[in-house]
């Protein structure tokens, strides 16, 4: 059963159409790339998916539920977590209430409670703040744990935002280039951080991602979009050697 | 019911703990010492003076119950005022004695359903607050979908379209005329009891879960949406508790005043609130009490200003006004030295006291 499924979803901007009939299937526990040239549509596929963009035509099915008209935080709920291009974590906050907050959406107490520190809260606060510290040491941040967040170096805030979707329990994660602006190291270490976290979370990923390198080394099918359209979509094997992606990606004489 | 007995173990475990646990006996022994304080003070200032340090009390409310909505939530709200209003006016007709109402109401009768309502102080203050979030939630649910600058706006309209109701309203509110005679019951342990209460409240909501899900609001929406937090939920929940207080310090206010028309509920009261909230750093509730107390206190002190001033060489014929001028200039130099309030985001704890007061002691000790 496909775990996460878009029937036809298009998005119109205006005259634009940013992308259109894209279908995505994503088994359990696989590992899969959205690949494209620069304003192909990818980011705006993951705003849809994630409820940020309704889109203009088509359906978003997570589990067979339709999710499309749902708000981005009840898609959360669901188990869709998501990260960020440009990464946005909460700069003021420590990187360990960053990951903190991110458990909120899982605390079953009204805010009386938590005023009141019932004894059903601070057992509930404790299980989320051990379970916080746990995820930074697995994505090895615990270090910095009191740091604030925008003090860290780059590559630490691509992994501290990964930990803060991880934190809100996702089945499905939608990563949005997490190895941009990294090294070739950073990027060999991440692919094998990402095949790890699928592998101890029991996850489904769907990722974008520009370095060809980790798509192809990491995913086990990959779409590939250009102006809006899917052009291609396999096993990297497939992909590597389609006349329309080469196409795309260097043009044509 | 085995869940039961769980709980009230538990229970009795959270209060062993409130008094074993040493942050919370600190803070025990912190909240008694300032009551003794306040106690010593109350028994030697004079009247001029004690209703100062009403003010003080009061003004830390209000900066409080702002600094939720604006400083942990983010968002620009201006209606302060006007919840204020709500506050203020409900606390006054259900506390005042049908006699005093009466003679209020020489222009035009008063409905007869609120003519002989006659409630305790601490009843009022509650349904003051009650009131006041009431008229928050009604205003809130349209106007937090708006953002920033234009937030600011609509709320702005919406406490002058309060102020204006009230001003209206002439068999409820008395209208333009305002309402005379309020009891008197204000004293420092009201005011001080509830700023207490408000600081303590505020700390622990802020350190909770909750509090953190404000923040990240804050500093950035469309992530904290993603992170499966409610956008409106949680604003509204900031909102009506902010209303509630803002409602509480209203009916404090008035009280302390003895009379209360629409014209006391103009945008400069919500503009001296937001100076206090911006002077002493928005999203820090340790700043804000500082500041709330400062703020109120010079400006009573620069009152000489405004009068007769005799330098000897030179005699100014008080200008008044002259004090807001010296006050501008004092907010413009905290603002141009500590661009973000004297303590920023920063707060109070007993570990940054530890911390401070290890270090004066190996100072001491190396010199």
């Amino acid at each position: 059963m496909a775990i996460l499924r878009t029937d036809n979803i298009t998005m119109k901007f205006g005259g634009l159409t940013a992308v259109s009939n894209l279908k995505i299937n994503l088994e359990e526990n696989q590992i899969v790339g959205l690949i494209g040239p620069n304003g192909a549509g990818k980011t705006t596929a993951f705003n849809m998916i994630t409820g940020v963009y309704l889109p203009t035509e088509g359906k978003v099915f997570y589990k067979d539920m339709d999710i499309t008209r749902k708000k981005p935080h009840e898609i959360t709920q669901f188990g869709i977590a998501r990260t960020f291009q440009n990464i946005r974590l909460f700069k003021e906050l420590t990187v360990l209430d960053n990951v903190f907050v991110a458990n909120h959406l899982r605390l079953k107490s009204n805010w009386v409670s938590s005023v009141i520190k019932t004894p059903r809260y601070i057992t509930k606060e404790k299980e989320m703040h051990i379970k916080s510290l746990e995820l930074l040491e697995k994505v090895g941040l615990i270090h910095v744990k009191d740091e604030d967040s925008y003090s860290l170096p780059y590559g630490m805030q691509r992994r501290l935002e990964i930990a803060r979707a991880l934190a809100t329990d996702p089945k499905v994660l939608l990563l949005d280039e997490p190895a941009a602006g990294m090294n070739p190291q950073e990027s060999q270490d991440l692919m094998g951080f990402i095949a790890r976290i699928r592998d101890d979370f029991n996850l489904t990923i769907l990722m974008i991602e520009h370095h060809m390198q980790v798509v192809m080394g990491v995913c086990e099918k990959i779409y590939v979009l250009d102006y809006g359209i899917t052009i291609a979509e396999g096993n990297p094997f497939e992909i590597q050697n389609n006349q329309k992606v080469i196409e795309a990606y260097l043009g044509v004489d | 019911m085995k869940e039961k007995t769980l709980d009230t173990i538990s229970w009795k475990w959270w209060l062993k703990n409130l008094f074993t646990n040493k942050n919370s006996l600190y803070t025990i022994i912190a909240i008694i010492v300032t009551l003794i304080i306040i106690g010593v003070l109350n028994k030697t200032l004079d009247n001029y003076q004690i209703r100062i340090l009403n003010l003080c009390a009061i003004y830390i409310i209000l900066a409080l119950s702002m600094n939720l909505i604006n400083g942990f939530v983010g968002l620009f709200s201006l209606g302060h005022a006007g919840f204020m209003a709500v506050g203020a006016y409900t606390c006054a007709l259900l506390t005042m004695s049908p006699e005093v109402k009466q003679m209020n109401f020489f222009l035009k009768p008063m409905v007869p359903w609120l003519a002989n309502v006659q409630v305790s102080f601490p009843t009022g203050v509650l349904m003051a607050g009650i009131m006041a979030a009431l008229a928050g939630a009604i205003i809130g649910a349209p106007v937090l979908r708006l953002k920033d600058d234009y937030l600011a706006i609509a709320t702005l309209g919406f406490a002058e379209i309060i102020r204006i109701v009230f001003t209206n309203l002439q068999s409820i509110t008395n209208g333009a005329l305002g309402l005379k005679g309020l009891p008197n019951t204000v004293n420092v342990w009201w005011t001080w009891g509830i700023a207490i209460a408000t600081i303590i409240f505020m700390i622990l909501l802020i350190h909770g879960s909750y509090g953190k899900a404000f923040k990240a609001i804050r500093e950035d929406e469309i992530a904290a949406e993603a992170m499966g937090i409610g956008l409106f939920k949680h604003k509204m929940m900031a909102f009506i508790i902010g209303s509630f207080f803002a409602g509480i310090g209203g009916a404090l206010l008035g009280h302390l005043m003895g009379t209360i028309d629409p014209l006391m509920f103009r945008f400069l009261l919500t503009f001296n609130i937001v100076l206090i909230v911006v002077f002493g750093g928005i999203g820090s509730i340790t700043g804000n009490v500082i500041a709330a107390v400062i703020v109120t206190i010079m400006m009573e002190v620069l009152r000489v200003l405004d009068g007769r001033m005799d330098f000897g060489f030179i005699e100014i014929q008080g200008i008044p006004g002259l004090r807001m001028v010296v006050f501008s200039i004092m907010l413009m130099a905290v603002i141009l030295f500590w661009q973000r309030g004297l303590m920023g985001t920063k707060e109070f704890s007993w570990a940054w006291l530890k911390r401070v007061s290890r270090r004066m002691v190996f100072r001491t000790k190396d010199c």
